[in-house]
């Protein structure tokens, strides 16, 4: 079985919900224009969501035929996206991440202040920080697209964009043209790209 | 008849001791993005905040004469600076303080 790419986004309960959503299924439509096999998917252990609970939504991404169909949990992540970066004082959004992974992380502050927080950032291979709220300016909150649903407001209209703009960057997993098909406010994941603060570790 | 031992005896109607002081299972400090802080010296001791708070997290401590927050369960809803009646209290990032790091295993 080739190497399957496993992406954990955290993200917060409906007042973030789709732009975590939107980070998962962007990159996962992205890898599928290059020909990828994909799969996004949000987390049945954390739903239903509340405001601002810390939740998970999955994506992942392979050469060949995912055949991990019925596992709902991403083990062994080697890119972990945050959403909001607080969410790094709450929970060990690094569980699982093998040596060598990539954490990216909106927020307007330097990866040094975001490391501080992480007891278990020897792992990573590098941070990632982007202030993609100020980018996109606001954040959406809808639940289209949820559970099968007919996406209306349209995916990366948010803070998703200046995000998906940087995990290209980063990881290089997906191309910037191939998130550009996808993405709505193409501005922000041009933005988000550009402006990324990305610092290696050891 | 049955020889129950005293631990595992059920109180008479199936009524279960409720958590004194706090409830471990639900610990809500990870949902908070913003904290509210206070300023003793405005502070009136109106105890609105004890009454609003969803959550008890200010609590009379008769000793010292303050309200004190606790960080483990305030879930950052902001109510008691909204509710506050003589500005003691305002809003910070939580990034900014090093403490009230409550990581959990589990989202909630």
């Amino acid at each position: 079985m080739a190497h399957v790419h496993e992406i954990t986004i955290w993200t917060r309960g409906v007042v973030k919900d789709k732009e975590g959503r939107d980070v998962a299924n962007g990159l996962a439509r992205a890898a599928d224009r290059e020909g990828k096999f994909t799969q996004a998917f949000d987390n049945y252990v954390d739903l239903p969501d509340r405001v601002n609970v810390p939740l998970r939504k999955y994506a992942r991404i392979s050469d060949a035929d995912i055949e991990m169909k019925y596992d709902y949990e991403n083990e062994k992540p080697e890119v972990v996206v945050v959403v909001d970066a607080t969410i790094v004082k709450g929970i060990d959004v690094l569980r699982g991440v093998e040596r060598g992974g990539l954490l990216v992380v909106n927020t307007d502050r330097a990866p040094k202040e975001i490391l501080k927080f992480i007891p278990n950032g020897s792992a990573l291979k590098a941070i990632a920080c982007v202030d993609a709220s100020r980018i996109a300016g606001s954040s959406t909150v809808d639940f289209s697209g949820t559970e099968g649903g007919v996406d209306a407001v349209g995916l990366g209209s948010g803070i998703a964009a200046p995000l998906l703009g940087a995990v290209a960057r980063t990881t290089g997993l997906v191309k910037l043209e191939s998130l550009a098909a996808v993405v709505k406010n193409k501005r922000a994941l041009q933005q988000g790209y550009e402006s990324v603060v990305i610092e290696a570790l050891s | 008849m049955f020889d129950i031992p005293q631990e595992r005896a059920v109180p008479f109607g199936c009524a279960t001791p409720a958590p004194v002081g706090e409830q471990p299972m639900m610990i809500t400090g990870n949902w908070r993005e913003y904290r509210p802080v206070i300023d003793h010296e405005k502070c009136n001791l109106c105890m609105n905040c004890v009454v609003f708070c969803p959550d008890a997290c200010w609590q009379l401590d008769e000793a010292e004469e303050e309200v004190v927050w606790n960080a483990k369960y305030c879930k950052g809803c902001l109510v008691c600076v909204t509710e506050c009646s003589h500005d003691a209290l305002g809003k910070a990032y939580e990034l900014d303080f090093p403490d009230g790091v409550v990581r959990l295993e589990k989202p909630f």
